[in-house]
């Protein structure tokens, strides 16, 4: 009560951007489209949409809100994917115990790119995650081959939940809606935490790395947790993907993944939140669709990515947000 | 003696940026530390800092030896610098760029609570913009800042770390003189009002004057002169190497 008192003696502070108020709109907006998305588009792309949407917001965690590029997040995504299976397929544990070990291995993986190259900025970041991806794709791939079935893929049993209640996880619709949800509160629990103290602070990192450290943050810390929660969001969508594809594979860990998730982000925008959402919708919608016409697909999204750059040089939700922000400028006081 | 220096030198290879230099200066005080271009001033600065660490010699703040904390460490001790450059939050909302220097002292690592919600941290602020004059323009992004207010912006950011020492990398720089005179009045307003030590560095003279409680003159790297500014406007060898007089030839 006191501190309330408090708040109305000084001057009125609005602290809160009508970015943040448009982003946060354009949040429940996608996930509202997230509802009808399994009747407009097929259910087994709509989820892949999830799934990647999910993992393309992990990854701007770093790249857009604290700065770091990342060129490793395969490693995340499939050692995520990897632990999820591994558990269900070794350890005979439920849906929820598997995606939880999903979460642990995309932390760990995280924690030990964290230790390695959190002093390292820009490309040495990424080239440090990078190598410790394509390791971990080589490990996968025949060292580990007894655990990981290598090429084979680590196939599941057809899976099921029961708490809160009965879903059978082999129905695509009812898979869809599994995924969703998770992906949902996934969303709104990094809508949370970017704009907590925490959120706030790695914005100061991108912003101004010195200025923050001289404000006396400690950046090394910050950058280290920021790269924990990266990986245990992306390990989150490891674990979902091995749901959604009834197995681990080693192609989730291959550097590619890395590679479609920089694009997916900066087509979508990097500096938004909602931004790497939107740019995977539309990335996989439309290698969906162009891989229907012809097997040369990747040249064609390639020449579509380009255009959409030019046009969108912010990313398509980056630059509309620009726009309105240009829009807003004269009137603004 | 809140914060001293003893024999620190700061050497770049074979250069000598900042040689045997000591220096003090007590709670409350307003101290200057003057000298032409590459005297030094802002490698002494960041010795204070923390950016760099001595190559020889200690640096004493409150009677602890803080010569190898690192920059950031020094901010929490109480320590904290503006820049010379312009260094500000460009993206960010003028309100933020402050708030998030004040949430240095409140969390770090909270990932949860809304970062808005700490009434007493946005108090600060507001406190804080109204000290440097920016409260009305709390809302608007601060890279539409005119160069004047982003000056302000630059002393509210650091303020908002509560400092006990706030050193200052010539906060005039490219300012017209009419902004500077205000200026100037705004630190010796912050410095009486807030009980602030403050350790000025410029290369103009006639900016510290004025305001300074003492006034360091570095040259080479070495300390010319240090006094009260009446008696550093009558000292003899700094007007020779503030006019060229005699004492550096032009020709060397």
């Amino acid at each position: 009560m006191n501190a309330k008192k408090q708040t109305n003696e000084v001057a009125a502070y609005k602290p809160h951007s009508w970015q943040t108020a448009l982003e946060f709109r354009a949040m429940w907006a996608v996930l509202a489209l997230g509802i009808v998305l399994p009747f407009l588009v097929s259910k087994p792309l709509a989820t892949e949409i999830m799934i990647y949407a999910l993992f393309a917001l992990a990854f701007n965690l770093l790249l857009g809100h604290t700065g770091m590029i990342s060129f490793g997040h395969a490693g995340y995504l499939g050692v995520g994917s990897y632990a999820g299976a591994m558990v269900v397929f070794y350890g005979g544990v439920g849906v929820w115990v598997s995606l939880l070990a999903a979460m642990a291995g995309g932390a760990l993986v995280a924690a030990v790119v964290g230790l390695l190259a959190v002093k390292r900025k820009g490309a040495y970041f990424a080239m440090i995650s990078l190598a410790i991806a394509q390791m971990l794709y080589f490990l996968a791939l025949s060292p580990f081959k007894r655990w990981t079935e290598g090429e084979d893929s680590l196939k599941l049993p057809p899976l099921s939940v029961d708490f809160p209640f009965h879903l059978n996880l082999s129905d695509q619709t009812q898979l869809y809606f599994f995924v969703f949800v998770i992906v949902a509160l996934a969303v709104l629990a990094q809508w949370r935490l970017l704009n907590s103290p925490f959120g706030h602070a790695l914005k100061g990192i991108r912003e101004n790395e010195d200025r923050i450290r001289a404000c006396g943050f400690n950046i090394t810390r910050i950058k280290f947790l920021s790269i924990i929660y990266s990986g245990l969001f992306s390990g989150l969508a490891g674990g979902l993907l091995a749901i959604y594809l009834g197995a681990a594979s080693v192609t989730t860990l291959f550097w590619m993944t890395s590679g479609v998730v920089v694009m997916q982000t900066v087509l979508g925008g990097t500096h938004t939140f909602m931004g790497p959402f939107i740019g995977t919708m539309v990335f996989l919608y439309l290698r969906n669709n162009i891989s229907n016409y012809t097997d040369r697909w990747e040249m064609w999204v390639g020449a579509m990515f380009m255009a959409l750059i030019l046009l969108f040089p912010e990313g398509i939700w980056g630059t509309v947000m620009q726009k309105i922000g240009e829009r807003r400028r004269p009137s603004a006081s | 003696m809140l914060l001293q220096t003893n024999g620190v030198c700061k050497y770049f290879g074979g250069l000598k940026a900042v040689d045997q230099v000591d220096f003090s200066i007590e709670q409350g005080k307003l101290k200057s530390i003057i000298g032409p271009n590459g005297a030094g001033k802002t490698t002494f600065f960041n010795l204070v800092s923390g950016l760099y660490k001595p190559t020889h010699g200690q640096v004493t703040f409150q009677g602890k030896d803080v010569s190898h904390a690192s920059m950031n460490e020094r901010s929490q001790l109480g320590i904290t610098k503006t820049y010379q450059i312009t260094s500000i939050f460009p993206r960010l909302s003028v309100f933020e760029n402050v708030r998030l220097s004040a949430q240095s002292r409140v969390s770090m690592f909270n990932s949860w609570r809304k970062a808005y919600s700490y009434s007493a941290m946005n108090n600060r602020t507001m406190e804080i913009l109204e000290h440097v004059g920016l409260a009305d323009q709390q809302g608007r992004t601060a890279s539409e800042l005119s160069h004047g207010e982003k000056r302000y912006l630059e002393i509210g950011i650091a303020l908002a770390t509560e400092p006990t020492i706030l050193l200052l990398d010539e906060p005039t720089a490219g300012m017209s003189p009419a902004e500077t005179v205000e200026a100037t009045h705004l630190i010796r307003k912050l410095s009486n009002e807030l009980k602030l030590t403050i350790i000025l560095i410029e290369h103009d003279i006639s900016v510290v004057m004025g305001i300074s409680d003492e006034v360091m003159v570095l040259h080479e790297g070495k300390k010319l002169a240090e006094d009260t500014p009446e008696k550093i406007s009558a000292n003899e060898t700094v007007q020779n190497v503030y006019l060229g007089k005699g004492a550096e030839p032009c020709s060397r």
